[in-house]
């Protein structure tokens, strides 16, 4: 298997793979819209061809029954009903499960793995109809290229060798070929084919120039009216039913195919090619190298910047230099950023998979809503999220949207509604996940927090609301009484939390009994530049996430107090515990007159602390690099930093700061 | 044949010269190893060339609270964030400040990781014959940790270092 191909392979799976899954699940709510049904059948044909060029027979085998379905589904001759359309998800899920396969290195298949799901698609196909006994012969022994006669044909260009390496440029030109073949009659069918030139040696590879002069015969057959005749290791799927003399139902379809088939060409794969000339695939590791280049520049620029204004003479013509440095800098930054941004549809576009699956299992009507699917977010971003909103999807599923029934006697619709929003927000993203169930009671958390021992009774009666709410979010809470296997799979909600803390992110939650829950995650628009807040300690300096963040005061030893072995500022209405950094990095100082000092509060999540440094040094923009070998999963710092005047910075990871202060 | 100024991007002011030393070149044949040599206490020790990306003086390391006793520090080379390791303690000597003499080996682990080693002095490159290192004898278990081999070599004992073992575990 030529590794090469098989990436590129790979990749246009991925893709096609991403696609489908959308497509199918929008299917169910439209199964007649015949645009989706084409898009969802060339799906399925891409892959095959790849899985074809590449022989993995039982990818080729499942696609191939999968597309057939659809190609019945398209003519009319069958209803995507659930059934089908149940058979069919599990045919993706299978065909998703090779790719995912191929990806982690998986080269060898059994090809009798998935027997029973072909033959289930077989079943699918034929249904009752009259001809079911005919197809399926006629499919088993198509695959193996031993096509039928009368049938167009691809074939390879001669001398190509089907086992060994193909081009891209073949590749599309091979299903290029297959587009032309879709419309033509098959029976008009002259023994043309495609020659090699003279001289070109049929078992070396084929040369950009002799393929030129090949795709240029082609076309010439093809300009003299008469449908070219080609052979491939694969029969043209597409025209294959319409071909055939013997069954009726077949032939009257043909009428309503041509369109369908010329209208999908037309529609869909002439975008797909303009798109695909202004575009270029870039490795995403080149991408981060760019960024990691603009991020040197930006910490050049700071550095400049800093020096500005040091020496009179030359200050204002440096200035005016920076100035400019500055403004191309922070412009380049902001495109290099943006072309790793991704739509928030990346995330998004399996949710309506997540919810049928779900909904269905659990017998209960839900519409999902997605709003601001083109919102742009780092691509690690993106990444990132898709855990922990996978999870808080599941979660309104499962707890928050009541059955049915239920909800008729609540007065509601039968059908609950879960809408999935994202939006700017200045730099940061916010994502939201509202559903219209029954939402959450407070005093019923407050009980469980008790019972669970999270925390006593006294303490649990003066949560507010909200701070109620967010209980769910403490490690080792869980409200659900039985675990299901759909919630409860051990990614509880601290987990969610803790993953988004990760992200400097932040979670909201909003939720009133018998009106539904919404849940809010604020995450910062990329990963890769940090805002932070400077201090020092000593002569070493430190970057503290600036999200975290929320006052800085000066140290007033008349407002800290003892409390249980612990210091407490007080703060407003609040007591809020004090971290002395001393205690932690440098445990021998023997430092006891903090005045001077500065306390910095930070939120993490829903806990609060005060960091007692001894000097702020303002703000900075960072670019987090990691720390070095053998101190990469170091505990209490999230990386490290290069400052303006060319110093390192370590930058705090404040969960981890607390978790050293055992806290 | 410049194997030892791969990265002749370093800077020139903290890079030595690791060139100009070859004249030994032709005089054995068969094939040899080749080698930069450090001291540690007084000791000379040996780590392939084709591992060493540069040699750089000593400028301010900085503490990170809480790591491994044998790290000292990060540096910054040029934008990336440097681990440095004292040698001495990793071989069980005593520590030592470092001075004028000390160097930082800047050693390529692989294509993502590198990493310093802070060293006594750093001596010169020799190529030495493959058939002068002999096996190390397993008897000293401690000592022989990291260690590929010793060669005895025109009236030096040159220890060479296996800095893949060296860094084993800190490579993901």
């Amino acid at each position: 298997m030529d590794e090469e191909i098989l990436q590129d392979f790979l990749v246009e799976a991925t893709e096609l793979i991403e696609g489908l899954d959308e497509q199918l699940t929008e299917l169910e709510s439209s199964p007649d819209d015949s645009d989706l049904l084409n898009a969802v059948f060339r799906g399925f044909h891409t892959i095959k061809g790849g899985a074809g060029f590449l022989g993995i027979k039982p990818l080729v085998e499942l696609c191939h029954r999968a597309e057939n379905v659809f190609d019945k589904i398209r003519n009319g001759q069958l209803e995507y009903d659930h059934h089908a359309s149940d058979v069919i998800m599990r045919a993706f899920d299978e065909i998703s499960d090779f790719i995912t396969q191929l990806n982690d290195g998986v080269r060898e298949f059994d090809d009798e793995s998935n027997k029973t799901l072909i033959d289930e698609l077989d079943r699918l196909r034929t249904g009752d109809t009259d001809d079911a006994a005919q197809e399926p012969a006629e499919d088993a022994s198509g695959q193996g290229g031993s096509a039928e006669s009368g049938a167009p044909k691809l074939e390879l260009p001669e001398g190509v060798d089907p086992e060994g390496e193909i081009t891209d440029d073949e590749f599309e030109a091979l299903l290029a070929q297959r587009d032309q073949l879709a419309p033509q009659d098959g029976e008009d069918e002259s023994g043309k084919k495609l020659q090699l030139p003279e001289g070109v040696d049929p078992e070396g590879e084929i040369t950009d120039d002799e393929f030129e002069a090949l795709l240029e015969q082609r076309d010439s057959i093809e300009g003299q009216g008469e449908a070219p005749k080609t052979e491939a290791p694969e029969p043209a799927p597409a025209p294959k039913p319409e071909k055939k003399p013997e069954p009726a139902p077949a032939k009257s379809a043909k009428p309503d195919k041509k369109p369908d088939d010329n209208k999908a060409d037309a529609g869909k794969d002439k975008p797909h090619k303009a798109a695909a000339e202004s575009t270029v695939r870039v490795d995403t590791r080149r991408l981060d190298e760019i960024m990691n280049l603009v991020g040197e520049l930006v910490l050049v620029r700071n550095r400049l910047l800093t020096l500005r204004g040091s020496d009179d003479e030359t200050a204002e013509e440096l200035s005016g230099a920076v100035g400019n440095l500055d403004h191309v800098t922070t412009d380049l930054q902001a495109s290099v950023m943006k072309t790793r941004m991704q739509p928030v549809k990346k995330v998004f576009g399996r949710f309506p998979r997540v919810v049928r699956d779900l909904s269905r299992k659990l017998g209960k009507a839900i519409n999902l809503e997605m709003k601001g699917e083109d919102t742009d977010l780092d691509k690690n971003l993106v990444e990132a999220l898709a855990d922990p909103l996978v999870h808080l999807v599941r979660n309104s599923v499962d707890h928050g949207i009541e059955m049915p029934d239920e909800r008729e006697a609540e007065g509601k619709s039968r059908d609950g509604t879960i809408i999935l929003a994202a939006e700017q927000e200045g730099d940061h993203i916010l994502l939201s996940i509202t559903d219209d169930g029954k939402g959450m009671d407070p005093d019923k958390l407050r009980a469980k927090a008790v019972e669970k021992g999270v925390m006593d009774e006294v303490t649990a009666n003066q949560l507010d609301d909200k701070s109620a709410f967010e209980l769910i979010m403490a490690a080792g809470f869980s409200t659900a009484d039985q675990v299901s296997d759909i919630s409860g799979r051990g990614v509880g909600m601290d987990v969610v939390k803790n993953m988004i803390t990760k992200l400097n992110g932040s979670i909201d939650i909003h939720s009133a009994a018998g009106e539904g829950t919404r849940i809010s995650i604020r995450v910062p628009l990329t990963l890769a530049i940090l805002p932070t807040l400077m201090v020092a300690f000593e002569d070493d300096s430190y970057a503290i996430p600036l999200t975290s963040v929320q006052e800085i005061f000066d140290y007033d030893g008349n407002q800290i107090n003892k409390i249980d072995g612990q210091m407490m500022v007080r703060l407003r209405e609040k007591s809020v515990p004090l971290l002395y950094l001393k205690d932690w990095l440098n445990p021998g100082c023997s430092k006891d007159d903090f005045s001077g000092d500065k306390v910095v509060i930070v939120s993490i999540g829903n806990q609060y602390a005060g960091l007692v440094v001894d000097q702020v040094n303002g703000q900075e923009e960072v670019v987090i690099k990691p720390l070095g070998v053998m101190m990469k999963h170091l505990e209490g710092y999230a990386g490290a930093t290069i400052t303006g005047n060319g110093n390192i910075a370590l930058i705090l990871d404040l969960p981890g700061v607390l978790k050293r202060f055992q806290f | 044949m410049s194997v030892a100024t791969k990265s002749a991007t370093a800077d020139s002011t903290s890079n030595l010269a690791l060139d100009g030393m070859l004249d030994e070149e032709g005089q054995y044949s068969g094939p040899s190893v080749r080698c930069v040599l450090f001291e540690l206490d007084d000791e000379v020790y040996g780590i392939n060339v084709k591992k060493i990306r540069e040699v750089l003086r000593v400028g301010h390391i900085r503490q990170v609270q809480g790591a491994d006793p044998t790290v000292l520090g990060v540096i910054n080379v040029r934008g990336v964030i440097v681990s440095v390791i004292d040698t001495r303690m990793t071989y069980g000597l005593n520590t030592k400040q470092p001075d004028d003499l000390s160097r930082i080996i800047i050693v390529e682990l692989d294509e993502d990781n590198i990493v310093g080693m802070l060293v006594d002095s750093v001596m010169e490159v020799k190529d030495i014959p493959e058939k002068q290192f002999e096996p190390m004898s397993s008897t000293k278990e401690n000592a022989s940790r990291y260690l590929q081999g010793i060669a005895h070599y025109q009236g030096d004992v040159i220890i060479l270092i296996d800095v893949d073992s060296m860094f084993a575990g800190a490579v993901e």
